[in-house]
């Protein structure tokens, strides 16, 4: 390998900034001198600057309306509805898009429908009403609803509130 | 392109102040939102071949930008924070298969008139040099037939005056990759455009 074929294989990298200590000045030596060399450096600076020089491309207008669409209308970790004509990819049922607190969510239902079960005895059959007014009266899903935090939290404890709220149920049913 | 990062730091301190609100006040949020849009979707669709997909994508960038804002600690570092956020969104595409890391059709400006290349203004490049529209094109040819991690590396440090280290960071990957992924870039388009670039010009 000649010298100069040793210079032009670290030429680019050195154009870009990527040469250090000896062989950085290596190439500034060589470049000095030799006129081959400095004209092949020229050209591939004078590639990065045609290159700085070119503008990236505007996106298109309606972009930013649909952000603020889907900002305004549904703030942060909410679910928004399409406002593009194909479907978003926000939206897919994709399991890793899932926000932290739709786990937590899902896997308390999952806990809560387990202690129902528990309570209602094998196969829930000892007391189908009170799966009727879980179901029915909007009043103690939304009871449910806000149990489901706590549940996840401490369901030990949880479950003895719970517990009471059925007890009331029954009553009340 | 440089950015000042005291402006940028101040607007994402107040987009996040609205997102916590939830107050859906997109005024901080659309200014950063025009400071990068151009970057962002050049970068997309630079990867995707569809436009309408990159710009899809480049909505879905700035909106889960919105949601994620209250987790950004480093304000300052807004700019690869959001970069890394489109390079997922990407990456996720394709590999659902719904787009490709080839493109075809130009990723450039000027071919459908949105916006040109600015002329002149870099040393060494003369202005008619720039404004030659067969050069333009020859550029955009040029930029297309590299490599995908490479066209990244080159429109988000020479459109969007990115650093290596915020180059690595968005792309999750070491900079010196992102030096060599620019140093190979430049070496092929150094002959691409060797028209262009070689001339008597040979001063240093």
């Amino acid at each position: 390998m000649t010298k100069c074929d040793f210079i032009r294989d670290r030429l680019a990298e050195y154009a870009v900034g990527g040469l250090r200590g000896r062989v950085r000045a290596r190439v500034e030596a060589h470049t000095r001198t030799c006129s081959e060399c400095r004209a092949e450096l020229r050209a591939l600076e004078r590639t990065g600057e045609l290159l700085d020089a070119t503008a990236p491309q505007e996106a298109p207008a309606e972009t930013w309306e649909g952000i603020q669409e889907r900002i305004a209308l549904h703030p942060r970790g909410e679910r928004r509805r399409e406002t593009r004509g194909r479907p978003k990819l926000g939206w897919r049922p994709k399991l890793g898009w899932r926000p932290r607190w739709a786990w937590v969510m899902a896997t308390a239902a999952v806990v809560l429908v387990l202690m129902v079960a528990v309570l209602l005895g094998p196969l829930g059959l000892g007391e189908p009403r009170l799966v009727v007014a879980l179901e029915a009266d909007e009043e103690m899903q939304a009871t449910m609803e806000g149990h489901l935090s706590a549940v996840w939290a401490a369901p030990l404890s949880d479950m003895a509130a719970l517990g009471l709220q059925m007890a009331s149920v029954e009553e009340n049913g | 392109m440089g950015e000042d990062r005291d402006e940028v730091r101040e607007l994402v301190v107040r987009a996040k102040v609205a997102c916590r609100a939830r107050s859906g006040d997109g005024e901080a949020f659309g200014a950063l939102y025009r400071r990068y849009q151009s970057g962002i979707y050049t970068f997309i669709r630079s990867q995707v071949r569809e436009a309408e997909l990159a710009a899809d994508l480049t909505q879905d960038t700035f909106v889960r930008a919105w949601e994620s804002l209250p987790r950004l600690r480093k304000e300052g570092a807004f700019r690869g924070w959001l970069y890394r956020i489109a390079a997922n969104l990407v990456r996720d595409e394709v590999k659902s298969g719904r787009a490709r890391l080839e493109v075809t059709e130009s990723t450039l400006a000027g071919e459908d008139g949105s916006r040109l290349p600015e002329p002149a203004g870099k040393e060494g490049v003369p202005e008619e040099m720039l404004a030659s529209e067969e050069m333009k094109e020859e550029v955009r040819r040029a930029l297309d037939s590299l490599p995908a991690e490479q066209r990244a590396a080159v429109v988000m440090h020479h459109m969007e005056g990115m650093g290596m280290s915020e180059i690595a960071e968005a792309m999750g990957v070491r900079p010196g990759t992102v030096m060599s992924r620019l140093a190979r870039a430049r070496e092929a388009l150094r002959k691409e455009l060797s028209r262009y670039v070689e001339g008597s010009d040979d001063e240093v």
